[in-house]
């Protein structure tokens, strides 16, 4: 079977800041990547890249066999059309740490823009889609209220019904639970989880380690813009073979364990 | 010996005064539809990623902002014509020239309020496939609209006042046809005063309401 998602030495800087190092990752379809590393170690920007909000500047991510961002010639490559950027974000959702939903449409009218403004979907067959994956979020009963009245859980369980309602082949979590209230982070990840199971490609950015360790079919661990390690949980969370990734797993385990 | 007030002699003229409010709305409003028309490219042009559409608009606003409206309209009706051989009525004049001054102020009302929204919003929008235009309508000016709106209607004070520079290039709006009055009737204070009254009470409404909604609009926050 051939990845969806192949990153070939990924290198972006911002400045004189070089965030990617030479990222190298493939990922199959219907697999659940965790990504963990420490703050500012290129998890959220490499995860950018791959639907291009962020560019990026040399290496290559092919996204289900098409080259992301770029078009490539003789000379070397150029920034591709937009048009094209857009076909591939199409297929391509992704949950923002802090929701970003838009906070001048209802939750049903936040899930139906995507299809309807940019896949051309007609509206009913919209709202009925839309209607189905609220009740899996279970947000059936807020499907006309404002986002500001609703708990982050519930905003984040929105702002996955209306990337999921694009009916992508891919799913991009940037770090989903960061933002909420402990006692909301549950509902969040149980959400997520359903999607696994339902055999989603999915690339998921955490600082949950226990819900790492329970959900991916690997792990990913990234420090200072470099894979650092590259494991199955089981080996990763039990048997670190990386001293960076057991000096990080050492730090965030100890930390949870000293806080309630 | 004071200066002795005759009112009553000008309520015989109400209807110059009429058709002066009635040119200086027309040219008010049109600038300003004209201002909205420059003002959204220039102002989101402003932030462009190119280089030379960056330039161009910045030069323009710059430009603008850094002349007086008055050499701006005098130019346009006097040097244009030796330029590019078109010779603008003043009136069509004016609306130009005041759609071009008030569109630098309105491209950073613009500006500034697309630079107000979150801009995880724009990275929201991405992220479903819309493209730049379509988020901007879609979503970023829907929710910058609230901050626009008191800046907006301040502008439009400004233009309506404005309009009275159209006096120098002999256009008939209410100052020039006031000028005229009182060369027919040897009354300038009593003419000016009046005048004074006419644009307060057409200029008030608008900055009382830009008041009013700024002020609903910071409770609403």
């Amino acid at each position: 079977m051939s990845a969806l998602v192949e990153i070939q030495d990924v290198k972006k800087s911002f400045g004189s800041n070089e965030v990617l190092k030479g990222v190298s990752i493939a990922v199959e379809p219907h697999e659940v990547l965790v990504v963990i590393g420490a703050s500012g170690s290129g998890k959220s920007t490499l995860l950018k890249c791959i639907n291009f909000l962020e560019t990026y500047d040399e290496g290559r991510i092919v996204f289900d066999g098409k080259l992301v961002g770029y078009k490539e010639n003789d000379q070397g490559r150029d920034i591709a059309p937009e048009s094209e950027t857009r076909e591939i974000r199409k297929n391509i959702g992704m949950v923002f740490q802090n929701f970003n939903l838009f906070p001048h449409k209802s939750v049903l009218e936040n899930v139906i823009e995507g299809p309807v403004q940019v896949k051309g979907v007609t509206k009913s067959e919209a709202i009925e889609y839309a209607d189905e994956l609220l009740k899996k979020v279970g947000l059936a009963d807020k499907r006309d209220a404002r986002p500001s009245t609703l708990s982050g859980g519930q905003q984040q369980r929105a702002a996955i019904a209306r990337s999921l309602a694009m009916r992508p082949k891919l799913m991009l979590f940037d770090e989903p639970t960061s933002a909420l209230d402990p006692e909301l982070v549950g509902e969040v990840l149980a959400t997520i989880r359903g999607l696994a199971e339902e055999g989603m490609t999915m690339i998921i950015v955490t600082h949950e380690m226990a819900f790492a360790r329970d959900v991916a079919d690997r792990v990913i661990f990234m420090d200072d813009g470099i894979v650092a390690e590259e494991a199955s949980p089981e080996e990763i969370f039990t048997n670190p073979k990386a001293q960076r990734t057991q000096d990080f797993l050492a730090r965030v385990l100890n930390q949870r364990k000293v806080l309630p | 010996m004071g200066y002795e007030w005759q009112f009553s002699v000008l309520y015989q003229y109400w209807p110059i005064f009429v058709r002066g409010a009635i040119t200086t709305l027309e040219i008010t409003l049109l600038s300003a539809l004209l201002a909205l028309v420059i003002g959204l490219p220039a102002g989101v042009g402003k932030e462009a990623r190119m280089w030379p559409i960056r330039c161009v608009c910045s030069v323009y606003i710059e430009v603008i902002r850094g002349t007086p409206a008055l050499v701006q309209i005098v130019w346009i009706y006097y040097c244009l014509p030796i330029i590019l051989g078109v010779q603008l009525s003043g009136k069509t004049t004016m609306i130009v020239a005041l759609g071009l001054h008030a569109g630098a102020y309105v491209a950073e009302i613009f500006r500034a309020g697309i630079a107000s929204v979150d801009k995880g919003q724009f990275a929201a929008a991405k992220s479903i496939g819309m493209g730049y235009w379509q988020s901007l309508r879609r979503i970023i000016l829907p929710q910058a609209v609230k901050t626009m709106i008191p800046p907006f209607i301040n502008e439009f004070a400004t233009l309506l006042k404005l309009t009275t520079l159209g006096s120098a290039i002999a256009v008939y709006e209410l100052l020039h046809e006031s000028n005229n009055l009182i060369a027919s009737i040897y009354r300038p204070l009593e003419v000016y005063t009046f005048l004074a009254v006419v644009f307060f009470m057409i200029t008030y409404p608008f900055i009382y309401m830009s008041l009013r909604l700024e002020r609903r609009l910071k409770r609403g926050e």
